[in-house]
């Protein structure tokens, strides 16, 4: 517990530091709702670059390596967060909303980093917690020391621990229940996450504005948006399940209006873990074009990536993008395949509604692979069509693509860390000593750095894969580069073609000229995954774009024009490709 | 003997015929043996005889550039008599038509055409059942709340034995009968009678052309297209099922429920979907139950196949007593067998998997019988039967030509098996019943198909004989069967 040098008498709120007590990043040339075009690449800062020795990544770090992720062509980090907190939640549970936590440097730090991201067309996102904070923060010290002062009604307090009775309880192997004893209130506090979680009191408008003033302050300074964590649980109410409540909802509309009218180049990102059909509840209202979040991520599409390719077949990607309703106008998905921590086949599904689950959650292997939490790479075995097939498929399925630092150059993990450290080891730079990480002497290192024989820092590393134009960094990074000349890709509209062949996922983006930038027309790209580990022919009916001559975009090279006959393709195990097909090209 | 014509002027369609009974039959001699669903292919004796012109459009109306002819030809040969139905498009002659897919030949200055693969021809067919209008004698059907989209362009699919399909866009499929039998078509009354059930499992019918088909004075309406929806995200269910095959094979020591490809669920899930369309069979058209004479005489009929077909190949001769002793069993322990109508010709081709589900496909029954029998109260097992011999063929198939080892022996084994199992589990989850505590029937009625392929891949496939043999003896093996 910290002390409380700032805990005042009875009556006066506790000072905080204002935005404009530190200098402003320099703003991003504006592109309005550059979040549907972006590649986001989700970095630890623990992880990323130590740049004072101490065996822990910092922000001044993550400044010296911003010409690498430049180069690489990521649009915008995601750091989860970076405040001071005691660590007992990986972060998220946050013991002052404006100071970063000490080992990572300071908030003055951060703006260097929004500056120097900025001057490379680098965005820059964190994770914002809002349901609750850490019980390390003044203000529940505050409010349990003085249930009378400013900060007493900060926190659902009660006299007993009976309410909201139908509100599961998440955390089921370590809370046995929502409310906890507080021997210096002596009340229970509510608490929907750990005991150390208390839940903010989103009844007291006080706590409401407290928030959006958070909001403001780090936007003032120039971030440019938020992932907002476990946004379904912000209001309680007896006799519901406490989850996804219409004051809820409310409050997403007010944040949404503080950006809109002040801050309209940030992005506000949903994090729901729920079914896409619930999750578009937090896009807002569609007849305004949305005005809660402008991004969610989708959930159940990774998995269902992992399960296709498993089962050699189409479906279950078919099945999910089918099941996905429409978005709002300003509204975007984000897609992942691997991050930090995911919930996955544990997540969601109550109902029947998908069978398919019970079938997969059967399946020892997959539940293997996909419950615990491993990297990219491990959980392919290693195998670089595969991983080049699923990037592909990252790239051109609809929403705005999320990369997890390491991934880029096939990072493995250590599963003996534990599955939470076990994919949160020092990115990996060079051969030398801690992977270039860090000066430090290896055993101060935060976590060690991967040292087996496949994926160890020896064997994979920026350094060497910058020096091979056959690696998987230059792979991904061309990739990025040909996904970023598509507007179809982005925000083009989706297609699932079928096909003949059921272990072939083939797909259209069209992009109608709408929202693109300055010189973009109309164009139609077709993207054909095989999931099958053999080669496999596919006839894809194509009549609606009879006459074009297909030109594949890694290569350039033209294929046979399409015609009214079903168009046959025949791809390699794991092979994809994309073509634009949006016309004929100029005769020579 | 043109009978009909179109149009606002029918004196002036009827001047239009275009060539000559006798030169039309001279035109068709070359090309209908090249057709797929032409079943007298291989007699050089058939006759063909033209039994009804129908000019249903000329050239300038409805947008088209051709004048198109409805010919209902009869063609006698060894096989007996069949009726078939086909669409032409005239245009002069030099025109380019001769190039075209499709084409047929010339006639006194005329180009012939299958008219079915002219785009124009098909839009003319989906814009006459949208209307339910009439072509001629031809007059359309459509379903009370059918979504048809009349901009979706037609495409002839694949070759079909007994139809020629045009698929539209994205969105209709319409079967084109070729084969006519006058009188109710099977596939068109299921899936009305079905939709009408509200059976999920069904392609949704979108409308029928309808035509006079026959000897008697009028003809007797008979069905001559069926439009249904069409599913373009979807997959055959034979398909798949070698894909999952393909992918057990790959594996050197992994069983066939640790391979990534393991079909069981949707095994189990396509039996909760037969048995589903099999409860709405019942519900539409009733059912009842045989009663032991019946059920005697039908695995009677069973055995006078089986010694026929041992006969015909050779290779069924050592089984004999075996199957007919099958048969017997079935008859002495079974205590009565319920009939309804089927499928009638039910494998993993006629199953269609969807982004919601499994659909039952082609309610035509087989092609082979008669449409009284097609139309017949029969067992469901029969049904079930012919999935549970479609699981073995998928199997097996990956090892047909090829020197099969025994380790792929044993997984095609236990790939059926497995698949097999899951399928009956589904089926009896969803029926209530389990059709493998049918007495012995199911097998009985596994063999009756069995025995039934040997002798058509003797004739036809004879490197594939051994996959329905093998079949023959595990099954006259007791505890062999399910």
């Amino acid at each position: 517990m910290t002390s409380s040098p700032a805990a005042t008498a009875s009556g006066s709120p506790l000072p905080e530091p204002d935005a404009s007590s530190f200098a402003h990043a320099r703003p991003i040339a504006g592109q309005a709702e550059w979040y549907k075009r972006a590649v986001f690449y989700e970095v630890l800062v623990r992880a990323f670059a130590d740049s004072n020795g101490d065996g822990t990544g910092d922000l001044r770090g993550l400044i010296d390596k911003l010409d690498y992720l430049q180069w690489l062509g990521v649009d915008c980090l995601w750091l989860p967060p970076f405040y001071d907190s005691p660590l007992r939640d990986g972060g998220y549970d946050i013991a002052d909303f404006r100071k970063v936590l000490p080992e990572f440097g300071t908030v003055e730090d951060f703006v260097a980093l929004l500056d120097a991201a900025h001057a490379r067309g680098i965005r820059v996102i964190t994770d914002l917690v809002m349901n609750h904070t850490s019980d390390a923060h003044q203000w529940f010290q505050e409010s349990r020391r003085d249930p009378q002062g400013p900060y007493g009604d900060y926190y659902v307090w009660r006299d007993d621990d009976t309410g909201y009775p139908d509100a599961r309880v998440i955390f089921v192997d370590t809370e046995p229940s929502n409310w906890t004893f507080d021997p210096v209130r002596k009340q229970y506090y509510w608490h929907r996450f750990f005991s150390h979680q208390p839940d903010l009191n989103f009844e007291n408008p006080a706590v409401g504005e407290a928030m959006i003033d958070t909001l403001r302050f780090w936007l003032d300074l120039g971030i440019d948006g938020f992932r907002l964590d476990a946004v379904p649980y912000l209001f309680e109410e007896e006799g519901t399940n406490g989850e996804n409540l219409p004051k809820t909802h409310e409050f997403l509309k007010r944040c949404r209006k503080v950006i809109d009218d002040e801050y309209p180049h940030a992005v506000l990102l949903a994090e729901a873990n729920q079914w896409p059909a619930d999750v578009v509840e937090y896009y807002g209202d569609p007849a305004v074009g949305g005005d809660e979040c402008h991004m969610c991520f989708h959930f159940p599409l990774m998995p269902r990536i992992f399960m296709a390719a498993r089962r050699e077949s189409r479906f279950p990607i078919s099945e999910i993008l089918a099941q996905t309703p429409a978005i709002p106008e300003s509204a975007q998905w984000g897609i992942f395949l691997r991050n930090h921590d995911e919930l996955t086949l544990e997540m969601v599904s109550d109902e029947d509604r998908d069978y398919m689950w019970a079938e997969y959650a059967k399946d020892p292997r997959m539940k293997a692979n996909i419950g615990i939490r491993r990297r990219l790479a491990p959980l392919l075995e290693g195998d670089r069509n595969q991983i080049e097939l699923f990037t592909a498929m990252l790239l051109s399925l609809p929403g705005s693509p999320v990369l997890y630092y390491g991934d880029e150059i096939g990072m493995g993990d250590n599963i003996w860390l534990g599955d939470r450290d076990g994919v949160r080891t020092p990115m990996q730079w060079t051969p030398d000593r801690n992977a270039g990480f860090s000066r430090c002497d290896p055993a101060r290192l935060y976590l060690p750095a991967i040292m087996d024989p496949q994926y160890g820092f020896q064997t994979i590393n920026v350094e060497a894969q910058m020096n091979s134009t056959a690696s998987l960094l230059h792979w991904t990074r061309r990739m990025l580069e040909i996904r970023s000349r598509y507007a179809a890709f982005a925000i083009g509209e989706f297609t699932d073609l079928g096909g003949s062949n059921p272990t072939v996922l083939s797909y259209v983006r069209h992009f109608d000229g709408v929202g693109g930038l300055d010189g973009e027309g109309p164009h139609t790209v077709l993207c054909v995954n095989n999931l099958s580990r053999f080669p496999q022919p596919v006839e894809l009916d194509l009549r609606e774009h009879e006459g074009a001559i297909p030109v594949e975009l890694t290569g350039g090279v033209q294929f046979p024009r399409i015609g009214e006959l079903p168009y046959l393709l025949t791809l390699p195990g794991h092979g994809f490709y994309w073509f634009d097909i949006s016309g004929e090209p100029e005769q020579q | 003997m043109t009978s009909a014509n179109a149009g606002s002027d029918p004196g002036a369609a009827a001047q239009a015929a275009p060539v000559s009974d006798t030169d039309l039959v001279t035109l068709l001699a070359g090309w209908l043996p090249q057709q797929r669903w032409y079943a007298a292919k291989q007699d050089p004796d058939a006759v063909v005889g033209i039994t009804d012109r129908n000019l249903v459009a000329v050239a300038g109306e409805h947008d088209l550039h051709v004048t198109v002819e409805q010919v209902l030809i009869e063609v006698s040969g060894s096989h007996g008599r069949s009726q078939y139905q086909l669409w032409l498009a005239w245009q002069p002659e030099g025109t380019g038509a001769e190039e075209h897919a499709g084409a047929i030949g010339t006639a006194g200055g005329l180009s012939a055409t299958d008219a079915l693969l002219l785009p124009a021809v098909s839009r003319l067919l989906i814009t006459t059942v949208a209307d339910a209008a009439a072509l001629g004698p031809v007059h359309a059907v459509r379903e009370p709340d059918a979504d048809i989209d009349i901009t979706a362009h037609g495409m002839v699919i694949g070759a079909e034995q007994s139809n020629t399909s045009i698929v539209y866009g994205h969105s209709a499929i319409l079967k084109m009968f070729r084969r006519l039998e006058p009188g109710p078509n099977p596939d068109a009354e299921v899936h009305r009678a079905l939709a009408a059930a509200g059976c999920r499992h069904i392609a949704e019918p979108l409308g029928e052309l309808i035509g006079p088909v026959g000897d008697e004075e009028a003809g007797r309406e008979t069905t001559l297209g069926l439009l249904t929806r069409f599913y373009p995200n979807s997959a055959e269910g034979w398909a798949m099922a070698l894909s999952s095959v393909r992918d057990l094979m790959a594996e050197g020591d992994l069983r066939a429920d640790e391979v990534g490809g393991d079909f069981a669920a949707e095994a189990h899930r396509l039996g909760e979907a037969v048995a589903a369309v099999h409860a709405d069979l019942a519900g539409a058209f009733g059912g009842r139950s045989a009663d032991t004479d019946e059920l005697r005489r039908i695995l009677d009929d069973m055995a006078i196949e089986a010694r026929s077909a041992a006969e015909q190949a050779p290779s069924l001769t050592q089984y004999l007593p075996g199957i007919l002793a099958v048969f017997e069993q079935a008859a002495a322990h079974a205590a009565s067998l319920q009939l309804q109508r089927v499928h009638g010709d039910l494998h993993l081709g006629q199953t269609l998997r969807t982004l919601t589900g499994w659909l039952v496909i082609d309610f035509e029954g087989e092609p082979a019988k008669p449409l009284a029998f097609r139309r017949s109260m029969q067992s469901p097992l029969k049904d079930i039967a012919g999935m549970l011999r479609s699981f073995d063929y998928a199997a097996h198939q990956p090892l047909v030509g090829g020197r099969p080892d025994a380790q792929h022996v044993f997984r095609a084994a236990e790939w059926a098996a497995r698949n097999s199992t899951a399928f009956c589990d589904g089926y009896a989850a969803a029926a209530g019943t389990d059709p493998r505590q049918a007495g012995g029937l199911l097998r009985a009625f596994e063999l009756d198909k069995a025995v039934y392929e040997v002798v058509y891949e003797h004739g036809h496939r004879p490197s594939w004989e051994s996959i329905p043999l093998q079949a023959v003896s595990r099954l006259i093996n007791a505890g062999g069967s399910l």
